[in-house]
């Protein structure tokens, strides 16, 4: 070990979902110990896993149980270890054909292999079935995926039944999918409207993740052909100039938030955009431009005294701030991912949900 | 006869450096330049707290011959908050290095890690404006995706926005001078924009765009103007946003930052924006080998009005 080496290290308990580690370097060399594998030998439990970065992204090398159960070797040649450097905006993942979509709500989407997950952001391109249907009016808004049928089927919500959508089929020229790799690297910050509810207060849905927090302060763009105009910021009848806001008092889930704007009677909000007007349609979106709060996020049972603010319900690498603050998020470290042996689809290298893993992570001189 | 050549008896040093190191390919960094600036105090926590009041209702209501006092009005305001990030990088160098390079290592690595702050509190300006400042698809090109190319339609929609949202304008007009070629240019937001969108605004030139060059005088242009449409003079730099293929057909969207003054407010810590770190060998191992030069900063970033400030996004007129 050099002098400037680096090491880390640290455990937490698998939701059987992929698991992002944040370091302040991203190691060449990981090691992984599953002890609830170790402590209760079964069929595809996956004691011990490692990775070097000479092996590349997305593989790891690892022992597991086979049905005897006795060790044997494997190992991961996807989904396995990878590193991440989040720091810049507008970045990607590959373009995948999009074979088939269904007019519904949620809309069900068909894509061979998609390898995505629950809570991954991604965005749409083409969506055009002919030249005049199809649901091109989604392009552009990035989208959280709220259910995955299977590896070629996933989910959004959106108003997909209206009767200016039709459903895709035969995998249509153009027609694309992308995953957003670093969707929230400063919050709180814009928000896409899916659905609008008008009352005494008003309940906005949106597209991805909002992370707003209660007391957040928040204007709304709403351009005309969506219906609720009345709760864009400006113009403002009563008095002329001053922007309108309303305050979160409510959130009910991560993409769903109630808003302290007294929307009764107003213009009722509209997804049923016509395939037509795609071209140079502005989208309806909700923004973050302050908060009330005057303290940090509260503390909860095991938690630092002074826990960092969250983003998307992930803890930042942060400091304490005041709680709705705007926030940065960038970051770096390590993914262990879901992938499985070669050998034993069965296996997975975050193991099962409950199971206490132990990583190491080295950035090495030599 | 024996003609004694470089074949024969050739230099015993093949090489030498030339005088000047040449440059480095550098974005202009824009961002910064149209924000605000804040200091926080040290000592001062991590996270800075602007206050903006809210308009009182104009009392456009006769008082009438009652006697009798209107109801009192509650004074308002609104609070954004920011929180202090802090930023670094730096390199190990081993006094070999320094000791038998020819050329002054540690000068000009100072140089890069200067750029490479300056240029890294650029992106996080943009990144961020990306993420908090609401979007205008434009709509005024003809190139039937969405978002279009530009319009000028577009330019006088997005000016008409912040007019209409009483932002500031950065900069006053330039009255018209008896010159060939020129046009005066009227009062302006500030639009950063991609340099690969300049043949789009080459395109509108006749309807509406007019280049830096064309203004009646210069002397107010800043070095990354590439000209003015209506309302909005235009900056250019090849590190703005462009989230390539992405539109309804697949072409590249560019995110044109159009602002009024005070829209976004960049903060540091106490003079903590800048800090060149060098530590001399002296400071390493056993044996002091290795010298490390680093820069360190501190800065948070907040939109301040939101209403004076649009992502304006397009695609161009080709590809």
């Amino acid at each position: 070990m050099s002098e400037y080496s680096k090491s880390a290290r640290g455990s937490f308990t698998s939701t059987g979902a992929a698991k992002i580690i944040n370091l302040p370097f991203q190691p060449n060399l990981i090691k992984l110990t599953n002890y609830t594998a170790l402590a209760t030998p079964a069929n595809h439990g996956v004691p011990y896993a490692s990775w070097d970065i000479a092996m590349g992204q997305g593989f790891a090398a690892l022992t597991l149980f086979n049905a005897t159960p006795a060790m044997t070797g494997g190992v991961i040649t996807s989904n396995g270890f990878s590193t991440f450097s989040a720091g810049l905006a507008l970045q990607y993942g590959a373009k995948q054909q999009i074979i088939g979509a269904t007019a519904a709500n949620p809309i069900v989407f068909n894509v061979t292999a998609h390898g995505y997950s629950v809570g991954d952001v991604v965005m749409f391109q083409g969506l055009y079935q002919t030249a005049t249907t199809g649901m091109p009016q989604l392009s552009g808004i990035p989208f959280v995926i709220s259910a995955v049928g299977d590896a070629d089927h996933f989910s959004v919500v959106w108003p997909g039944g209206g009767s200016n959508y039709t459903a895709l089929s035969g995998s249509p020229v153009g027609a694309f999918v992308k995953k957003v790799l670093y969707p929230f690297l400063y919050a709180p910050g814009v928000s896409f409207i899916e659905a609008i509810t008008t009352g005494t207060t008003t309940t906005v849905v949106t597209t991805d993740p909002h992370n707003l927090s209660v007391g957040s302060e928040v204007a709304f763009r709403i351009p005309k052909s969506w219906g609720t105009i009345e709760l864009n910021s400006l113009p403002n009848v009563a008095i002329p100039g001053s922007p309108i806001y309303g305050y979160v008092v409510s959130v009910t889930n991560s993409t769903t938030v109630v808003v302290n704007i007294n929307s009764t009677g107003y213009t009722a909000f509209t997804t049923n955009q016509t395939v037509a007007s795609v071209p140079g349609l502005s989208f309806p979106q909700m923004l973050a431009v302050g908060d009330v709060n005057t303290g940090g996020l509260a503390i909860s049972a095991g938690s630092p005294l002074y826990p960092s603010p969250l983003v998307n319900g992930v803890s930042t690498i942060n400091g304490p701030a005041i709680n709705g603050a705007f926030v940065n998020n960038t970051s770096q470290g390590f993914i262990i991912g879901l992938g499985s042996a070669v050998s034993d689809a069965s296996s997975h290298l975050v193991g099962a949900n409950a199971d206490v893993l132990y990583w190491e992570a080295y950035l090495t001189d030599m | 006869m024996s003609i004694t050549t470089t074949s024969g008896l050739g230099p015993m040093i093949l090489q030498s450096l030339a005088p000047a190191m040449l440059y480095v390919p550098t974005p202009t960094m824009n961002y910064i330049t149209i924000c605000d600036k804040v200091s926080m105090p040290a000592n001062g926590g991590t996270t800075c707290r602007f206050m903006r009041p809210r308009a009182l209702t104009p009392p456009t209501i006769q008082l009438g011959n009652s006697g009798i006092d209107p109801a009192a009005q509650v004074p308002q305001r609104d609070i954004i908050d920011a929180q202090m990030a802090f930023f670094g990088t730096g390199c190990i160098i081993n006094e070999q290095v320094i000791l038998q390079d020819q050329e002054g290592v540690l000068a000009w690595v100072s140089q890069r890690l200067a750029v490479a702050m300056r240029q890294a509190e650029d992106l996080i300006l943009r990144d961020y404006i990306l993420s908090a400042a609401s979007e205008i698809n434009a709509a005024g090109g003809s190139n039937g995706d969405n978002p279009t190319n530009l319009g000028v339609s577009d330019f006088s929609l997005v000016a008409a926005t912040l007019d209409t949202n009483n932002a500031y304008k950065f900069m006053s007009g330039i009255e018209g001078m008896d010159r060939f070629g020129t046009g005066p240019v009227r009062s302006s937001y500030f639009m950063l924009s991609s340099t690969e969108l300049q043949p789009d605004f080459d395109a509108l030139t006749g309807s509406g765009f007019l280049s830096q060059w064309q203004y009646p005088a210069n002397t107010s242009a800043l070095p990354s103007e590439y000209g003015n449409v209506f309302n909005i003079r235009i900056l250019t730099s090849s590190e703005a946003p462009v989230a390539r293929g992405v539109s309804a057909n697949s072409r590249d969207v560019y995110y044109n930052t159009v602002v009024g003054k005070q829209a976004v407010t960049h903060i540091n810590q106490d003079g903590f924006s800048m800090n060149l770190i060098y530590r001399d060998p002296y400071y390493s191992g056993m044996l002091a080998q290795n010298a490390t030069l680093a820069v360190k900063f501190a800065q948070a970033q907040a939109i301040t009005q939101d209403t004076a400030i649009r992502n304006l996004l397009c695609t161009r007129a080709g590809n």
